[in-house]
């Protein structure tokens, strides 16, 4: 009841002429930011925080906070037509969302992505309201042992993602396992792999290499197959431009997937967004009845991901307004513009100002419908992109794709980088090995190894610290059946060949 | 460019009070670029426009100041980026203690804060000691006395083994004797998580993120990383106080100029800083984020790098990490 009463005090708030009009302005800034690859959530609040001071808290928040969110739907967007992700998060997405646009169903693609993200968005939002407090305490119960085998069991998926040969799958993860150790190590403050290179001393911008290995090897791939003038068909008539009950259907349970992958992973303060979106991928993957579809534009191996990164922008917020922990940069900033308006983050922040509290979780509720209606309409617009000729649209993708790089880097060196992974990516295609390891890799192998060796300070060197914590072991041992899920498989046909002949 | 800066700045004479005689003039005609090694919204970042803010709003800069993201190595990138300005008026660089202290371990960089030219200290940020608030100690010395009984039983959420809270662990650790281990955390916030769910015993934490979690009562304080009490924390002690005789650590940020930057550069920048400092919106900003005002001019400031650098050296030595500058 006290919910119900909270709630509803806050839709008072958020529904007042002026925050409804913040909570537009910030969705649509959210989505232009999530559109555009290099200019993040983080950057766009930091770059926005100077005049949010002199607005009321809540209305600032609301804004913001719908920066935050809105950048989520809106990174679909070149994922799905370009095979560039707009933001981390949505580097999941780039898999079977590219390739459902690349079959004609980009206008379909869209559409589940707003769908998916609406759906997840609003779950992760009643989550929020609901469970709150309890789930904050469940989140403290995970530290680096618990993140090391959740981070395992990412990993072990890797098979999920392995396409033909698990060899070259496993070859292309140990490179991201590699690239992401680049850099200074927090542990010993000594340079790994820098080849005395300043600009390395901070490590490569997980960016460039999902931008690299993505889309520029995408670019170059095209343009030895001499693709023609047009690089994806668009069917005509609006109908065809958005998705048919069919994928939809098939979307149903990535969907559920999502948004509970989606928000609990985002509880975690040392997770990320972009982790919960591969491991919902994944998930759909391992329980699917057509594992085979997946990479070839099955709409469910999009809806998954869409929806874990919009439920995860809610989970993220529990620690940010329980405790006052940030779950990642972007939460962070948010944070310090709490502090910055004299308001005080923590625990007592829900007591002591309702207002900004409810507030903004009833503004998320209508933000996310606001997000639905300005992205679907949008996306007959978008598809029409794809009628562009490819000797303009390639030289367009690597704009966007050098402009992205050397937003987050400010530098030319990694311009230079981003070149080196777009012709790593392309010959690792050319050879079959698979993208999406190698990135699952650098993504994943940067926070296990951090985890690993904090267990281990942890333990003064003892790895039994890894299988004596109950939720640790659980994870450990789901991550052993995973990978020897497909062994199974393999010796069962071979049982059932054995049979068929001896019979 | 320094000539027409002089000229503008004799201009602008009237404008500046509290100036030497002897002093030339300079005021910058062009936009100051202020570089900070961080990325939009991260410590440094939020530091300096906040500081920006507080200029606009007390109306003590005669041109803009805008910053400037030099990202990237620990603050490698952005301190080579000063040393490169060299000759450049309009560009200077907000320090913090890691661009004293990374240089003595990382050989890779080459760009020390001792070839800038310093312009001001601002602020040192104090920091606590903390526990869960149900934790059994109560005091730092029954905490050290655990680790003297037990040297694996008590544990420390930190950063980087070169952060100020490895380099407190290390002067209390030779000071008593106790040993107790040190678990890296990259984000304030999981290390403040892992002592939140009982997975560390303790951690050194600033007191504006502390403030709230005791208020909230999830923490307590137990001592104070400092010279004298915070007006916050009136009844927790210093280490000292505490009965440990060990140096404090201070943790500080300020500006340097590029390398060989002209005297009267600098005492433009010393000028805008202190009218800064006294001014009560920098004020009340020190007092919300509970820095302490540490104003030194140029040349006590170079004195500061010598002297931080000494006792880094000192203390990074004795605990086994290998210096190579």
């Amino acid at each position: 009841m006290e919910v119900l009463a909270g709630l509803a005090y806050g839709f008072g708030i958020a529904l007042q002429p002026m925050n409804l009009l913040w909570c537009l302005l910030g969705c649509v800034l959210g989505t232009l930011v999530g559109i555009m690859p290099g200019l993040g959530p983080a950057a766009a609040i930091a770059m926005l925080m100077p005049i949010s001071f002199n607005m009321d808290p809540t209305g600032g928040i609301i804004m913001l906070a719908g920066i935050y969110y809105g950048a989520k739907y809106g990174g679909s967007t070149t994922s799905i037509l370009l095979n560039i992700p707009g933001e981390a998060s949505s580097v999941a997405s780039c898999i079977d969302g590219y390739q459902m646009a690349k079959r004609g169903r980009a206008g379909a693609a869209l559409g589940i992505a707003a769908i998916a993200s609406f759906v997840a968005g609003t779950f992760g939002v009643v989550l929020l309201t609901l469970v709150a407090p309890p789930i904050a305490r469940f989140a403290l119960s995970f530290s680096s042992p618990e993140y090391f085998a959740l981070l395992s069991l990412g990993l072990a998926l890797v098979v999920l993602f392995a396409g033909e040969s698990p060899i070259k799958a496993a070859l292309a993860m140990l490179l991201g396992l590699w690239f992401t150790s680049i850099g200074i190590d927090l542990f010993s403050a000594q340079a790994r792999f820098t080849f005395g290179q300043t600009a390395l001393l901070n490590g490569i911008d997980f960016m460039i290499v999902a931008i690299g290995v993505f889309a520029v090897a995408e670019v170059l791939g095209s343009v030895q197959a001499r693709t023609d003038a047009q690089l994806l068909s668009v069917p005509r008539g609006i109908r065809n431009l958005l998705p048919n009950w069919e994928e939809l259907k098939a979307c149903r349970f990535a969907l559920v997937n999502g948004s509970i992958t989606g928000f609990l992973v985002g509880v975690l303060p040392g997770a990320g967004s972009s982790i919960s979106s591969f491991i919902a991928y994944a998930f759909e993957k391992l329980f699917s009845k057509h594992p085979e579809r997946f990479g070839q534009g099955a709409p469910e191996g999009l809806a998954a991901p869409e929806a874990a990164n919009n439920a995860d922008t809610s989970g993220a917020l529990v620690p940010m307004l329980t405790l006052g922990l940030p779950g990642g940069g972007t939460t962070a900033i948010l944070l310090s513009a709490l502090v910055l308006w004299g308001l005080k983050p923590g625990p007592m922040l829900m007591q002591d100002s309702p207002n900004v509290f409810w507030g903004l979780v009833a503004s998320m509720y209508i933000g996310n419908l606001m997000l639905l209606l300005l992205n679907l309409p949008l996306v007959p617009l978008f598809a029409q992109a794809l009628r562009i000729p490819a000797y303009v649209l390639f030289p367009m993708i690597l704009g966007i794709s050098v402009v992205g790089v050397f937003g987050v880097a400010q530098s030319i060196f990694h311009v230079g980088l981003l070149a080196g992974f777009g012709l790593l990516g392309y010959a690792m295609a050319r050879l079959g090995f698979p993208g999406a390891p190698l990135i699952l890799g650098f993504v994943l192998g940067d926070g296990m190894e951090r985890a690993l060796r904090q267990s281990l300070q942890m333990s003064g060197g003892d790895l039994g610290i890894l299988v004596s914590r109950p939720i640790a072991a659980g994870l450990l041992v789901a991550a052993v059946l995973v990978l020897i899920m497909p062994l199974v498989g393999r010796f069962n046909r071979w049982r059932l060949r054995g049979i068929a002949e001896n019979g | 460019m320094k000539r027409r800066g002089f000229l503008v700045g004799a201009a602008a004479l009237t404008v500046l009070s509290g100036v030497g005689p002897a002093e030339a003039q300079y005021t910058p005609s062009r936009p100051i670029d202020l570089v900070v090694h961080s990325g939009p919204g991260a410590g440094p970042d939020a530091f300096g426009r906040a500081l920006i803010a507080a200029i606009e709003a007390e109306k003590i800069s005669p041109v803009r100041i805008q910053i400037n993201h030099k990202i990237g190595g620990g603050g490698a990138t952005a301190a080579s980026y000063i040393i490169e300005k060299k000759g450049d008026t309009n560009t200077i660089g907000l320090f913090t203690s890691a661009w004293i202290a990374n240089p003595l371990v990382q050989a890779d960089m080459k760009a020390t804060v001792k070839e800038m030219t310093p312009v001001v200290r601002l602020v040192i940020e104090p920091a606590v000691f903390a526990v869960r608030a149900d934790s059994p100690y109560k005091s730092m010395q029954e905490i050290v006395d655990a680790a003297k009984k037990d040297p694996t039983k008590i544990k420390q959420s930190g950063g980087s083994p070169l952060a100020r809270d490895a380099i407190v662990r290390h002067v209390l650790m030779s000071n008593t004797g106790a040993r107790w281990a040190f678990v890296s955390f990259p984000t304030g916030s999981e290390r403040i998580a892992a002592l939140l769910g009982g997975h560390v015993d303790m951690m050194i934490i600033e007191p504006s993120e502390a403030g709230e979690l005791i208020r909230g009562g999830q923490m307590r304080a137990l001592a104070q990383v400092s010279d004298k009490r915070l007006s916050t924390f009136p009844n927790t002690p210093t280490l000292r106080e505490a009965g440990f005789n060990v140096p404090n650590v201070p943790q500080a940020r300020g500006f340097v100029a590029p390398p060989d930057t002209p005297r009267e550069v600098i005492a433009f920048y010393e000028q805008l800083f202190e009218k800064l400092v006294k001014s009560p919106t920098w004020q009340k900003y020190l007092t919300d984020n509970q820095f302490e005002d540490a104003f030194l001019k140029s040349e006590e400031t170079g004195k500061f790098f010598d002297q931080y650098s000494d006792l880094m050296r000192g203390i990074l030595t004795g605990a086994g990490i290998r210096v190579v500058r």
